[in-house]
């Protein structure tokens, strides 16, 4: 699968891009920048010469102008400081560079985030198969959310699978403790008709050695017990969205293939396992969640989309609204300002 | 490169600035009115870049526009106390006798003060046409005055107008006034003096043309091209828009308007983005090259050549807001008003203590257009 062309270029590339400590504006590449620097920055308003840094102009506004330099033009008003010498990306302070990357991160996910909400497509690099060759360096809020959304829609079939009277094997995302289930993730548990051997064989899913063949666990285990050190330190055994279909998703041995119909109780990712084992801790769906979105460090999905959506309406607001430093279209100011006391004439009081 | 400078004229009034305006003629007095109740007469010195307090006009109230008359030796002012007034400007008063000055209420023979006509509310604007000899007065009860500036004992023509008048200019042949409700009149000058040499007419002179203003919000400047072909206006929301007179078809298209005097809000300052509008406090054209300069509550002033439709320069920020703007009469300079900008919901305001007049000199091709594009 080729890397796909899109439009959207993706958080390293803009993040790559030089940028203007000044305006905060970011350009193709270096020599944009500075010939940008030289136009708005660093420009002498008097002949017109382009300066290469904000000492240099000051330099020819003295020499030739006889005139003081006190801040930088065309400059956002807390960057108008000519104590900092600029060039390009160079000498500009290491925590204005980070603040610099964190907004441009924080915009990169909330454009992603917009533009998901508008297509509906999921995120992407996500959208085919799974398994361990896919390797994402990071895992954003909406993979995450993406995850959360295939594991509930997964429970919600085993849910409605239990209720079909299909063999309650080991349905680990259904309510806990609930009497007639056996304790979930309980690999051993034969399947009906199924073979003797551990239903379990090493799936693409685990890493060998984590869970090497033949060395079935003991019936009963814990599935967190041996699940959790099998998780790949990357932390991004993600289950795609296609997860929340079972027959699809399930890894089982050929020899141990379930019957049809079968739910795919078993939990098909190393992470579903953790979310599983998690859960019979934590009782409900919605604290597990909390937990979950708490331990990623991100805010609730709904919380999150409402937060987004505000956000966006704010900001049109703002653009279309320009904020007017004087507003009233009757009144001049003249006027307001002869009505004030300290202005009122009244005919015959004055000397 | 030119001498071009910027300085800072000593002594500058004690409260808001209203209007300035240099002399005609080859003068370089300028006279500056004040919220202060005074009138101010600087004299820029050539060759020094010194703009030196020469005498101070007292007033009863507030002034609110001043404008020389036909002489450097005779201005006008418009009051908040409803008076228009002429006053003779002393030729370089000695400094005693601007002690005079303060203690006598302008008693010298050559500071006199003359009430030309008192409108019932406050008098907005004055301008002075040298070519026919007018005084025009627009006040806030709603009328313009015309008058004969030689003869002050002659009553004035009232002409009624629909709004209350914001801006007042003059051009060769044309004066423009600019009201609320975005309402524009264009007088012409000879019809004026003609109505004003014929008292027992009835009618009060129509306007020549009756336009909209093609800016949405309240009109703040008005300024006339000295070619006489046409007129800026600007308003409270950070545009300026560039009119021609003649009312052909071709010529009215060739009108346009742009944003300016706005401040971008950074993103990562709680804004989302958008602009900070300023009013456009004032326009002036350059009496030889007919660019124009915009002076605007972000204490910005940018030159701009109305031809090419393009920004020549913008200066520095001045300290407050940029409340007006002239030019001399040769165009070597161009003085700077300024004082904090009455804002929306300012219960209070005054303009003491931060209110500068600055002078810049400009060089030779500063102010020079590079012709339409």
């Amino acid at each position: 699968m080729g890397k796909k062309k899109r439009g959207h270029p993706d958080v390293e590339e803009i993040l790559g891009r030089p940028w203007c400590y000044y305006c905060e504006r970011d350009f193709e590449d270096l020599k944009l920048l500075i010939s940008h620097q030289k136009a708005k920055h660093f420009k002498c308003d008097r002949c017109g010469k382009r300066l290469n840094t904000a000492g240099g102009l000051s330099v020819h506004m003295n020499q030739v102008h006889k005139e003081n330099l006190t801040s930088v033009e065309n400059a956002l008003p807390n960057r108008q400081g000519l104590d900092i010498e600029i060039f390009g990306m160079e000498g500009v302070p290491d925590d204005i560079v980070q603040q610099h990357n964190q907004r441009i991160i924080q915009n990169f996910y909330t454009a992603q985030a917009e533009r998901q909400a508008a297509t509906g497509n999921p995120p992407r690099g996500l959208s085919g198969g799974q398994g361990p060759a896919k390797k994402l360096k990071y895992e954003t809020p909406e993979e995450l959310k993406q995850r959360l959304a295939a594991h509930r829609a997964q429970v919600a079939a085993q849910k409605a699978a239990g209720a079909s009277g299909v063999p309650p094997t080991a349905a680990p995302a259904d309510g806990q403790g609930t009497p007639p289930f056996p304790p979930p993730q309980q690999q051993g548990y034969p399947y009906p008709g199924g073979s003797g051997a551990p239903t379990y064989p090493a799936t693409q899913t685990y890493p060998a050695a984590a869970f090497p063949p033949g060395a079935s666990p003991p019936p009963g285990a814990a599935a967190a017990s041996f699940a959790l050190p099998a998780r790949p330190p990357s932390g991004s055994a993600a289950a795609p969205p296609g997860a929340a279909a079972p027959p699809y998703f399930y890894n089982g041995a050929p020899g141990a293939a379930p019957p049809p119909g079968y739910p795919g109780g078993a939990p098909s990712t190393v992470d579903e396992l953790v979310a599983n084992a998690a859960r019979q801790g934590a009782g409900g769906d919605d604290i597990d969640q909390l937990i979950r979105m708490a331990e990623a460090g991100i805010k609730p999905a709904r919380a999150q989309a409402e937060e987004g959506a505000a956000a966006a309406a704010a900001g049109d607001k703002k653009k279309k609204g320009s904020r007017m430093v004087y507003a009233d279209t009757e009144v001049s100011p003249e006027e307001r300002m002869a009505m004030l006391p300290r202005y009122r004439w009244v005919e015959g009081a004055a000397a | 490169m030119a001498p071009a400078a910027q300085f800072e004229a000593a002594q500058p009034p004690q409260d808001a600035i209203s209007a300035l305006v240099f002399a005609p003629g080859a003068s370089n007095r300028l006279l500056v009115s004040s919220w202060d109740k005074n009138v101010y007469l600087y004299e820029v010195a050539d060759g020094v870049e010194e703009a030196n307090l020469v005498g101070t006009f007292e007033h009863r109230a507030p002034v609110l526009d001043v404008c020389f008359g036909s002489s450097p030796d005779e201005a006008f002012t418009a009051g908040l106390d409803r008076q228009v007034k002429r006053f003779v400007v002393a030729p370089t008063i000695e400094e005693e006798e601007v002690a005079n000055i303060f203690g006598n209420r302008i008693d010298l023979a050559t500071g006199e003060q003359t009430v030309m006509s008192k409108h019932s509310a406050p008098v907005r604007c004055v301008v002075y046409s040298a070519d026919h000899s007018l005084l025009i007065s627009a006040s806030w009860d709603s009328t313009l005055h015309v008058h004969n500036p030689t003869d002050p004992s002659q009553p004035p023509l009232t002409i009624p107008l629909p709004g209350k008048p914001h801006a007042l200019a003059a051009s060769p042949t044309k004066v423009v006034v600019a009201m609320t409700a975005r309402l524009v009149h264009i007088y012409d000058l000879p019809t004026l003096a003609a109505a004003l040499a014929s008292p027992q007419q009835q009618q009060p002179p129509q306007p020549w043309q009756q336009r909209e203003s093609s800016l949405k919000f309240l009109t703040r400047a008005v300024a006339c091209m000295p070619n006489d072909a046409g007129y800026a206006t600007s308003s409270i929301e950070g545009r300026v828009a560039v009119e021609w007179f003649e009312d052909s078809a071709e010529s009215q298209a060739r009108k346009y308007a742009f944003k300016c005097h706005r401040q971008a809000v950074p993103e990562d300052e709680g804004g989302g983005g958008g602009d900070v509008v300023y009013p456009v406090n004032a326009l002036a054209f350059h009496p030889v090259y007919g660019t124009f300069a915009s002076g605007g509550g972000d204490g910005t002033v940018a030159l701009w050549d109305a031809e090419a439709k393009r920004r020549m320069r913008q200066y520095q920020k001045f300290p407050e807001s940029v409340a007006a703007l002239a030019f001399s009469q040769d165009g070597k300079y161009l003085a700077i008003g300024a004082c904090p900008g009455f804002e929306t919901g300012m219960e209070d305001y005054s303009g003491a203590g931060k209110t500068k007049v600055f002078v810049r000199g400009l060089g030779e091709t500063e102010a020079k257009g590079k012709g339409a594009k």
